[in-house]
């Protein structure tokens, strides 16, 4: 009778176990998406949250599900709808409109919904005149008309391969797009033909940056920078990291900021091609995009920190946050949002001193 | 500690991936068969303990004691670990291999996951987990595997239809190889045997279920490890036939 028992509780211990490894619409699964409009801020972290910029406080939200799971940051249309991609099950993209809310619910309607994708949606969407240019970690480019009227949209698809996880950026003439599958390819904004697609040797999972050079720059799992003619494709590796480059370079003027998994934060001058000062290591792996403030460089690190530094590389402020940070944090009206993973709060506003003006922490 | 266990199962796995030509499908199963050869001598003291324990079903004494102490529960307990000691037979020889499982299927699942590295953060896991050199350019492993994605659950349409096949056959190879290890007893009264009697739906239903939720990469594993204890019980002439094909014995 014993063994029985010991052989059913373990068969229960098991399923338990393996049910908590399988992940669900929680917050924290991965490192959440964050955008705002100037007024709201939208996360999504799991369900999608409005939150008050004034105040903290929570507007409306979208709830998640097992089939419906959101991480990517949200991309607001100039007429106000919120596009938010799913992780879950279902691998829909959704335009919710915050102006037309259920009374029930207290979420917003969907304008929109687009069915056509087959895996997750990790990036978020970009936006040229009225055309949405998505792309999902099916590989996938898919083009949006936002102003053709349709309640449920049909898209124009670009197959290229991998798993595309970063935002894509433009030009105006090309799209620029990075892939998981170490390649970065170039897409023509208007007939969408593939420019040209070139593989780096390591995974590609930010997004490329257009430096002030005219020349495209975009980090590395090859732990490289490397520098792209937007034209041509041609490209070469011009910087050696110690890790694995995950964060989009930031932008400053011909300096590129950017750090690695290991912690190292490095300023790479376009003009010389070569690093401003030898890199430094604030404290913690480095995903997140750094923010390129009036008078500081502001970085989020894993250590859950904010860390202002100055262009010398001198850290001028340093605030403990708490918890986990991956997700590039938003400037917007003197004030800067975070969100960290394993904290009890979901966002933190700080103002331009680091201190803390409010949290937001959903309502059970 | 067990974080340092799924690290050691992800670096074997991309080892193999990578020795294998990218095929982490195949990798899976290699590894599974890995797994086998280290736990080959707990399957065999498994073996041996069935054995055993089969053997004790037709003990004079065993059956005197069944008899004595039928209205008893406590003093039965008594006598029989008396038994089992005097005989030199653990009662629980035979249950630890497959209590073994538990941690390697949830150690493999997670190893899984965090290999084929479906979120960002996973991803990042993996980073932490690697410390075979040089491997940048093997990241993300290919999750494809004949019909497959190995991180997520498995179906096929048919006329329409989503089957899950893998959960199919994973329940189906769980239930043969369960039914071929199970001891014939003569002994309607025999807990052992009613234990592994309910077993042998419990766990097909079980395993099937986990296939059904969980990263099909999982299901290769259940199979190939289901397949190889078929074919180890088959070799050493352990099978129990007649569990699986009544009448079998009779005919041979």
């Amino acid at each position: 009778m014993r063994k029985k028992f010991a052989l059913v509780m373990m068969i229960l211990l098991g399923a338990v176990l393996l049910s908590a490894c399988a992940g669900g619409p929680v917050h924290g699964s991965t490192w959440p998406g964050v955008a705002t409009d100037g007024n709201i801020v939208y996360l999504a972290d799991g369900s999608v949250y409005a939150v008050s910029l004034g105040d903290g406080r929570e507007l409306w939200r979208y709830p998640g599900s097992t089939k419906l799971t959101f991480y990517a940051p949200p991309a607001i249309t100039p007429d106000g709808l919120v596009i938010i991609g799913s992780a879950g099950t279902d691998h829909n993209l959704i335009a919710l409109n915050p102006n037309d809310i259920n009374p029930e619910t207290n979420a917003p309607i969907e304008a929109w919904t687009f069915t056509g994708a087959t895996d997750r949606w990790v990036a978020k969407p970009l936006m040229i005149n009225n055309k949405l240019f998505a792309v999902n970690a099916d590989g996938n480019l898919y083009i949006l008309d936002l102003q053709d009227g349709r309640t449920v949209k049909e898209a124009t698809v670009v197959k290229l391969g991998g798993r595309l996880w970063a935002q894509p950026i433009t030009d105006g003439e090309r799209v620029y797009i990075t892939s998981l599958d170490h390649s970065v390819i170039a897409v023509d904004a208007n007939t969408y033909d593939i420019l040209w697609h070139e593989n780096l040797g390591g995974a590609v999972p930010g997004s490329t940056v257009l430096g002030e050079d005219g020349m495209l720059y975009v980090g590395s799992l090859a732990s490289q920078l490397e520098r792209f003619d937007p034209a041509t494709g041609n490209h070469q590796s011009v910087l050696d990291a110690e890790n694995w480059v995950w964060s989009t370079p930031a932008l400053d003027g011909d300096t590129l900021y950017f750090g690695d998994v290991d912690g190292n934060f490095y300023s790479y001058n376009t003009s010389t091609g070569s690093l401003n000062w030898k890199p430094v290591k604030p404290d913690g792996a480095i995903t997140a995009s750094p923010l390129v403030q009036n008078d500081h460089i502001l970085l989020a690190t894993e250590s859950g920190s904010l860390i202002a530094l100055g262009r010398d590389g001198k850290t001028l402020w340093k605030e403990e946050i708490g918890g986990k940070i991956y997700t590039t944090p938003v400037a917007v009206s003197n004030l800067t949002i975070v969100a960290p993973l394993e904290t009890e709060f979901f966002l933190a506003a700080l103002d331009a001193n680091g201190r803390q003006v409010w949290t937001f922490t959903p309502q059970k | 500690m067990w974080d340092l266990f799924i690290s050691v199962f992800v670096n074997v796995l991309i080892w193999i991936y990578d020795v294998v030509g990218n095929n982490f499908g195949l990798a899976i199963i290699l590894f599974t068969i890995l797994i086998r050869i280290v736990t080959w001598p707990l399957n065999a003291q498994q073996m041996k303990g069935a054995a055993a324990m089969q053997a004790l079903q037709s003990d004079k004494d065993w059956q005197a004691i069944q008899k004595k102490y039928a209205k008893d529960k406590e003093k039965l307990a008594q006598e029989q670990m008396r038994v089992y000691k005097e005989k030199g037979i653990n009662p629980f020889g035979s249950c630890l291999p497959t209590l073994i499982q538990f941690p390697i299927i949830i150690a493999l699942y997670q190893s899984i996951i965090r290999a084929l590295a479906s979120t960002p953060l996973d991803l990042l896991k993996l980073s932490r987990s690697i410390s075979l050199p040089n491997v940048s350019d093997l990241i993300p492993l290919n999750s494809k595997f004949l019909w497959m994605d190995l991180g997520h659950p498995e179906s096929v349409a048919i006329f329409g239809l989503a089957i899950p096949t893998l959960a199919v056959i994973v329940a189906i190879t769980t239930y043969i190889q369960a039914k071929l290890t199970m001891p014939a007893s003569a002994n309607p009264g025999d807990q052992s045997a009613a234990m592994s009697g309910m077993m042998s739906i419990y766990m097909p239903l079980l395993l099937g279920y986990f296939a059904l939720t969980f990263a099909s990469g999982l299901s290769v594993y259940f199979i190939t490890s289901n397949v190889l204890g078929i074919v180890q019980y088959a070799m050493q002439g352990k099978a129990n036939w007649h569990n699986l094909i009544p009448g079998f014995l009779k005919k041979n």
